[in-house]
């Protein structure tokens, strides 16, 4: 275990140094949130401010884990830095746990900033236990995108797996209605993705603090999905890796 | 204990005794000779009859052998001989498909877990975005009795650029990082595939002085290399292996040996190329006119039997054949007995 916190700091430290990182889990929800919260609109039936607080801070924990952890993972595979931590004494699930752990490590400043803008910025104003609430819902959400950033990186190799991440990416940024909110037919078919349901979960604490069961089943559901996705493409790259 | 005292004290025993430590007097293909009463102890690491195959193709084919404590050991072959399968099969990266190897008595996942194995594999990347202070510190940690950090820094040579990012670093500087962090955690085994690719000669002069400063300290080495020339400097014991099986194990004046390790060239007029084959020593012989070139084990009794006999051959030149030539002939006569044509044309 004292190993995989060691190179879980490595991992933290290299995060920091990553100006595409930084860009895009904290500057561009942060921008985007400045500029588009302030509207006399009403989504998911709580407050514009609230809602487009809930989707930045969850688009930035998104990004954080998801866009920046496929790229790497996968790379670092075809280097061949996976091989050489399995020389050491490192646990064999220790390079994916690090993964896992620094992402929601350095998520969280992303959540927090963008919280404290809809409190101090955007004026959206909640009970003590619904910010801890809808904060631990997106952080949460972090290790299922992690989680799937496993099961992609190592599945794809570095030569492709830009643009299939990208597409990922951008369809549970729009479908799960990150940057606006869903409706019609639209919502429908988003309903489904686990960004729509961070953000439901999210923006019903913030409403009636009343939490559908159906979205915390789902949720429930993609996490166990995206982890045996990541189980099955780490066990398939075994010999390789 | 100071560490650099005790090397120091020990690299000239390093020096003076490689080879005598070994059982075998003649070399053998088949492994055994650097079994048994010799040594004292257990096996650093054991091959017993282990295969790999890929689908159809067998990578290595029933390869046994032992490396005793303290051994420093080069692994030469083709490229496709299965070194690189042998020693991913050995760091518990690849399975065998059959027999079984033992690292420490134990099988190579547990010793590798318990931090007695050093590796650097040409595969083997590393952590991006980090210096090389922070990655060598990195590893370091991960094992149980680490050296400190400035210690492996100075002994890789890397501590003039300890404070640069690993992502910036030229083709030979990332080899000595690579070693750095298989020296760094103090292992018993240390295993090198290739180590001085992309190194130029200086650097590689230096890798290898403190190569000798790891192994003077009690440690087991197992390398391989393209450079023969390395295998002949550096290792007390060759193996080499092609087609997935060892073809001949043995200190470096052995493995000569075994392929002939002189050259006899002179003309002789008339040939008589049944006789010359009945020449003692004799390994190999090719006849061109009146010009015969005989590979001997033994020059000189190869030479007085021609005299004996009355002929009186003329331009007699003797001359050594180098590790190079040795390890050619031992692989073309194997792809040979397995009507290959294509011969050693890479080491």
């Amino acid at each position: 275990m004292q190993g995989t916190l060691l190179l879980t700091k490595a991992e933290i430290i290299r995060l920091r140094r990553n100006r595409r990182f930084l860009i895009f889990t904290i500057a561009l929800p942060v921008v985007l949130y400045l500029i588009f919260a302030k509207q006399k609109a009403t989504a998911y039936g709580v407050s514009f401010e609230a809602f487009y607080m809930v989707g930045m801070a969850s688009f930035g924990a998104f990004s954080g884990a998801f866009n920046n952890n496929t790229i790497r993972i996968s790379q670092e595979r075809k280097d061949g830095w996976i091989r050489q931590l399995r020389l050491t004494p490192l646990p064999a699930n220790a390079y994916v746990v690090a993964k896992i752990i620094s992402s929601m490590v350095t998520t969280v400043p992303s959540i927090v900033i963008v919280l404290l803008l809809g409190r101090f910025y955007a004026g959206v104003h909640l009970e003590a236990w619904k910010w801890v609430a809808i904060g631990v819902t997106i952080w949460l959400g972090t290790l299922i995108f992690a989680a799937l950033a496993v099961a992609v990186g190592y599945t794809f190799n570095p030569d492709s797996v830009q643009p299939v991440a990208l597409v990922i990416y951008f369809f549970f940024v729009i479908f799960g209605g990150l940057w606006f909110p869903l409706s019609g037919g639209l919502k429908k078919f988003g309903e489904f993705t686990p960004t729509y349901q961070v953000v439901r979960i999210s923006t019903d604490v913030v409403g009636s603090g009343a939490v559908s069961v159906a979205a915390v089943v789902g949720i429930a559901v993609w996490l166990v999905i995206f982890l045996s996705l990541a189980t099955v493409a780490v066990r398939a790259t075994a010999e390789t890796v | 204990m100071n560490r650099l005292v005790r090397g120091d004290v020990m690299s000239q025993e390093y020096a003076s005794a490689p080879a005598g430590a070994h059982a075998g007097t003649q070399a053998t293909a088949t492994g055994t000779a650097h079994d048994g009463a010799a040594h004292t102890g257990a096996s650093v690491v054991s091959f017993e009859s282990v295969t790999k195959n890929y689908g159809n193709l067998r990578a290595v084919d029933g390869l046994s052998l032992n490396l005793w404590p303290g051994e420093t050991v080069a692994l030469l072959g083709p490229n496709g001989a299965g070194k690189s399968t042998s020693l991913d099969m050995l760091l518990a990266l690849r399975k065998p498909t059959g027999g079984r190897i033992r690292m420490f008595g134990s099988d190579p996942y547990h010793a590798i877990k318990s931090g007695r194995v050093g590796a650097m594999l040409q595969s083997g990347g590393l952590m991006p975005e980090v210096t090389v202070r922070e990655l060598v510190t990195l590893v370091a940690g991960l094992h149980p009795r680490p050296i400190p950090v400035e210690t492996t820094l100075k002994r890789a040579g890397i501590a003039g650029f300890a404070d640069q990012r690993v992502d910036r670093l030229s083709g030979g500087q990332t080899q000595r990082v690579r070693f750095a962090l298989a020296i760094a955690g103090d292992s018993e085994l240390i295993v090198l595939d290739e180590p001085t690719t992309a190194m130029d000669v200086e650097t590689r002069r230096l890798f290898w002085a403190n190569m000798k400063v790891e192994v003077a300290e009690g440690r087991t080495l197992l390398f391989a290399t393209h450079y023969l020339e390395e295998a002949d400097q550096a290792a007390d014991r060759i193996l080499v292996i092609n087609r997935g099986r060892l073809l001949a194990d043995g200190t470096p004046a052995e493995i000569k040996a075994r392929a002939g390790a002189k050259r006899l060239s002179f003309r002789l007029d008339p040939v008589d190329e049944p006789f010359l084959l009945g020449l003692p020593g004799l390994v190999n012989l090719e006849v061109r006119h009146d010009l015969v070139q005989i590979q001997s084990t033994d020059s000189d009794a190869t030479l007085y039997a021609l005299l004996d006999a009355g002929y009186r051959p003329r331009e007699i030149e003797v001359g050594s054949l180098g590790l190079e030539q040795a390890f050619l002939a031992i692989t073309a006569e194997d792809d040979r007995a397995n009507g290959d044509a294509h011969t050693g044309e890479a080491v």
